[in-house]
């Protein structure tokens, strides 16, 4: 190729993933080990929360959530080599970008569906819809015989 | 930019061109912008930032992907239809098996880059292969789990729980099975034809696939298991 | 051994169809036929179908759009007459054929007319636009383009074997599940979609890494053209769109293939959750499509005012307001499917507040031209009328927008008609505005003005006439998809907008007889300096057409408007910038793997349709053996030594030092 990486690392760019070039074998090694060292420690901690009697119930999915995202994170950093730097910007906008829609999106569609659930699937009784009680499933076998009622349409 | 004379091919003694009034918010120069190629006003990026950077938006744009089948799982969670529910089907020791040796996949697979930037094709070869059997542990055991659930007559077809669980995790086991035949290839690669830059281009993008693989994966076990084992 | 596909998969029964399959399928044969004994296979091959140059892949997919285009206007003239006869009538069409029929044209209109013509633009304006060479991966872009291709001729063939969906442009569950719609109709539509899809992801991922990462030296984000801010937050779109909708169409394949329960009535499925994920592609989609638009007129407005876009930097942030917006209102395409008010009122608002940046965009625009020496020419008259209809298509919108209008007026021609007048007036309109701005470029002769005008003006006319009758009958009431009707009062209205189809139809004529007008007149109207408009952005500082490298030497940007500042100095100095020191130019080689996985797809889509899963096993294995032996290769560059270099930018810039010393001969005297 008839591009060479620049040498000044103080303008230059880096690739997602990139180890910085020349590097010894050695560094870069021991950043995978913390890598390793904390995803194991956060993995046991995810399964041990989720089998443990000794946590109050529901806060273990809060917890599960953040031991995930805190994972996600070591990820990010020990094996991607994502930091915060300037020569990392554009890969962390991107990141940024897709993280916010899969926030949108994952969180959009369960507010979303939980409503139309609540409003369209509740089961009928005497023709009268009875909203869903705290607890109840989100989603109740439709009861034979009586048809859905949501609507058809949608647009364009 | 005051510099602009200076620069190749301008002609000297030019007078900058008058704005135009309306011309609102125009900053005639990119004052504070980077020099850095393929940022700011440097120019083009070398070739290895273009490919890492295009296969990273890839890969954001299969997280949004799996992020749509996330989506569906918690929404069909509910949707058992008398069928079994997470907690009576899943095997929490065979999640955690699953979930150490792709953690150890991974890690043998960063190892493998260094061995790369090292320029050792031997080790290069041990750690991709090390990869590959962790890797391959991991998608039997999968299909193992996938089996035992259908023999139990727990399989995609019982509920819209199933369907989407079978989903998700079979859409991770199948970037799975993709990149095993991708670490294969880069391992003919490499053995065929060396340390080209191309080809090192190329196990610059299986790596971050494999580790986004990883990111996935704590998702998955986050989400699916764990969290569906306690409902 | 041919899984589901037998002789009775052809439509003998039917002869619309079948005729109009027959006549397509010679005039195809007969071009090939003509190709091949003219001895020009070898040069198609050759230069066009293995080609990794970005802008021979623009024209492709432009080709293909303008196709696609009147594909899918064929089958709205269909429905339009077929409407127009079925006012206590059964009409001509059959209900199962005239289902079809308006699935295909919304299929067709979005996936194969819209978006080949806005990603071919793009393609081929773009990297121009930055002053680089190529786009960030030439031969992925090959890939993309026909894969594309390979879904709009999955749906053309359903035409003659098999069915095509019946279910509408978006294949709403339960209705497109198995139980309801047993044909292979919908499994075309899937199979077409996904192909393509993954060819519009790629060609996404390339646009995004062209533009923020291979920009010439000096072009920093704020200087690039519009055009380039609009192709780049489409493109983000297309990147974190695109994936939603393979994801919602491979459950519905489960479903319809291994029994899965997604979207089913039975077993826990929600057929709701479709709408709801199909929809949160489906309105970045229609941004997807109207974002590059806005960079079109941008351009043209600009342009033909004679003056810098207004507010340069208040259009970027209405475009990234656009692209961030876009992704917070999908519900309102399902506010009746039961929400509820708080989920419909927070939708409702954003909906409305989308229409906020778009208005800045508009008064941008009309500041541009304002003070300006506008010249109407073809693109500035697309432009103006662009302006004026998309206000109206832009306030029926924020009306649809409040939950409670809707109720009244979802799923009615006036719905129709509101989702027609801002498709047409931006994408269309904007597709035949940049068709005829950047057409010189691509062949190095303009346009012939007198029929392009007429073209606009029987378009614009028959436009507003078919459709100003559907808002007024949706207002009545008439719903959309009706095969037959017996509302007397709708009746007129209905025939109104037939007759309208009639007036399109000449702008269309118009539209093909422009083409070959100023082909055969191509000497006439050659653009000999590569600036036929006066333009401002570097596409113009190239010959027409550019060479196969665009720039001998990258150009050094110095401010926005990058070739405006070099004509000005040129003017000035009454000389060209001295000429560069010429280096080889690096070319990426042509390769034949984007057809060779395209005809691997086609069969694997084929089988799949018809359940034949040896043909899709060996298809796979064929498309990764394609990559294999792509990737195996060791050259995957030319070089252009530095004479030849020379040689071809000593004559553009003799042609515009002569064009410049004649405009100076000119002031003078």
């Amino acid at each position: 190729m008839s591009h060479t990486d620049t040498d000044d690392r103080a303008h230059a760019d880096v690739a997602p993933g990139d180890e910085y070039p020349h590097e010894e074998f050695g560094a870069g090694l021991r950043s995978y080990l913390i890598g390793l060292a904390l995803a194991t420690l956060l993995t046991a901690a995810s399964f041990w929360v989720a089998q443990t009697k000794v946590m109050w119930a529901p806060a273990i999915p809060v917890a599960l959530l953040t031991f995930a995202i805190a994972q996600m994170g070591v990820h990010l950093v020990f094996f991607l080599h994502l930091t915060s730097g300037p020569d990392n910007t554009n890969n962390i906008m991107a990141l940024a970008f897709g993280v916010l829609i899969v926030f949108l999106l994952f969180g959009g569609s369960v507010w979303i569906m939980h409503h139309m659930n609540y409003n369209m699937m509740a089961p009928v009784e005497g023709g009268v819809r009875m909203p869903l009680q705290k607890g109840v499933p989100l989603q109740p076998e439709p009861q034979k015989g009586v048809p859905m009622q949501h609507g058809g349409g949608g647009h364009h | 930019m005051s510099s602009s004379a200076a620069m190749p091919g301008a002609v000297p003694g030019v007078v900058p061109m008058r704005r135009d009034p309306n011309h609102l918010g125009h900053h005639a120069a990119g004052e504070g912008e980077t020099r850095a190629p393929g940022r700011g006003i440097g120019g083009p990026a070398p070739k290895r930032i273009v490919v890492g950077y295009g296969f990273w938006i890839f890969l954001l744009s299969d997280i949004v992907m799996f992020a749509a089948f996330f989506a569906a799982f918690a929404v069909l969670q509910g949707g058992t239809a008398g069928g079994p529910t997470g907690a009576e089907l899943f095997d929490l020791t065979n999640v955690a098996i699953e979930t150490g040796l792709l953690l150890l996949s991974s890690f043998a697979c960063g190892i493998a880059t260094l061995a790369l930037n090292a320029r050792r094709p031997l080790a290069f070869q041990a750690a991709m292969a090390v990869t590959f059997l962790f890797g391959a542990g991991f998608l039997a055991l999968e299909l193992r789990e996938f089996t035992d659930l259908v023999a139990r007559d727990a399989g995609p077809t019982r509920s819209a729980f199933l369907s989407a669980f079978f989903t998700v995790v079979g859409c991770h086991g199948l970037h799975v099975t993709a990149g095993l035949l991708w670490l294969l290839t880069m391992m003919a690669q490499v053995l065929a034809k060396g340390f080209r830059p191309d080809i090192l281009r190329r196990v610059m993008c299986f790596s971050l696939f494999w580790h986004a693989l990883d990111i996935v994966w704590v998702a998955v076990f986050t989400v699916v298991y764990l969290m569906g084992a306690a409902t | 051994m041919l899984g589901k596909l037998t002789w009775s998969a052809i439509p003998f029964d039917q002869p619309i169809p079948l005729v109009a399959a027959a006549l397509v399928g010679v005039v195809l044969l007969g071009v090939i036929a003509w190709v091949a004994v003219a001895g020009w296979l070898p040069y198609l091959w050759r230069e066009w179908i293995t080609s990794v140059d970005h802008k021979r892949i623009g024209v492709m997919y432009v080709i293909l759009g303008l196709v696609m285009l009147i594909r899918g206007f064929s089958d709205a003239i269909l429905m339009r007459s077929h409407q127009a006869l079925a006012y206590n009538a059964p009409g001509y069409l059959p209900p199962e054929h005239y289902d079809q029929i308006f699935s295909a044209h919304g299929t067709i209109m979005i996936f194969f007319g819209a978006m080949p013509f806005m990603i071919g633009l793009m393609n081929f304006v773009v990297p121009l636009q930055l002053g680089v060479r190529d786009v960030a991966f030439p031969t992925l872009n090959s890939v993309s383009f026909w894969l594309t291709a390979t879904g709009a001729l999955l749906v053309n063939v359903s035409l003659v074997v098999g069915e095509f969906a019946r279910t509408g442009w978006w294949p709403s569950p339960p209705l497109s599940e198995v139980t309801y719609s047993p044909g292979v109709g919908v499994d075309y539509y899937l199979w077409a979609i996904q192909i393509s899809g993954i060819g519009t992801l790629m060609s996404g991922i390339n646009l995004v890494t062209t533009i923020l990462k291979m920009r010439a030296p000096g072009m920093s984000y704020l200087r690039m053209p519009m055009f380039c801010w609009t192709a780049l937050a489409s493109n983000m779109l297309i990147i974190a769109a695109f994936p939603i909708l393979t994801a919602t169409l491979a459950m519905l394949t489960l479903d319809r293939y291994l029994g899965f329960h997604f979207f089913t009535d039975e077993a826990g499925g929600n057929s709701m959750l479709f709408m709801n994920l199909f929809w949160a592609w489906g309105h970045p989609e229609v941004y997807i499509l109207a974002l590059p638009a806005y960079g079109v007129f941008s351009e043209v407005i600009s342009t033909f005012s004679g003056k810098p876009l207004f507010a340069y930097r208040s259009m970027v942030w209405a475009t990234l307001a656009i692209c961030l917006l876009s992704f917070m209102v999908w519900l309102h395409h399902f506010f009746t499917m039961g929400p509820g008010g708080d989920v419909n009122g927070v939708f409702g608002i954003t909906s409305m507040i989308i229409a906020v940046p778009t208005g800045v965009k508009i008064f941008d625009w009309m500041f541009t031209m304002y003070g300006g020496r506008v010249r109407f020419t073809t693109p500035m008259l697309w432009s103006v009328a662009f302006l004026v209809t998309f206000v109206v298509g832009g306030a029926t919108g924020v009306l649809l927008a409040i939950p409670p209008a809707d109720f009244v007026l979802h799923n009615s021609l006036f719905l129709v008609a509101h989702f027609h007048n801002v498709m047409v007036s931006a994408v269309v309109f904007a597709a035949f505005a940049g068709y005829t701005y950047w057409f010189p470029k691509a062949f190095g002769f303009t346009l012939d003005e007198w029929w392009g005008k007429a073209a606009f003006w029987f378009s614009l006319v028959g436009y507003v006439w078919v459709f100003t009758p559907l808002y007024v009958v949706g207002l009545l009431g008439m719903t959309r998809r009706l095969q037959h009707f017996s509302v007397a009062e709708w009746y007129p209205w209905i025939v109104a907008a037939s007759l309208g189809v009639i007036v399109m139809v000449f702008g269309v004529v118009c539209q093909v007889v422009q083409l070959v007008v100023s082909i055969r007149r191509r000497e006439q109207l050659r653009d000999v300096t590569g600036d036929p408009w006066d333009g401002r952005s570097l596409e113009w500082a190239t010959a027409s057409p550019p060479p196969s490298f665009n720039f001998a030497v990258m150009p050094r940007v110095e401010g926005e408007e990058a070739y405006w500042a070099i004509k000005q100095r040129a003017r000035e100095q009454a000389r060209l910038r001295e000429e560069p020191d010429y280096e080889p130019v690096e070319m990426p080689l042509n390769s034949p793997t984007g057809f060779v996985c395209a005809f691997f797809a086609t069969l694997v889509g084929f089988a799949m349709i018809w359940h034949i899963w040896w043909l899709a096993a060996l298809g796979l294995a064929g498309a990764f053996a394609t990559f294999v032996v792509f990737a195996w290769r060791d050259r995957v560059e030319y070089e252009i030594p530095a004479d030849a270099v020379a040689r071809i930018n000593r004559r553009n810039r003799a042609s515009r030092l002569e064009a410049l010393q004649q405009a100076r001969r000119k002031e003078a005297a």
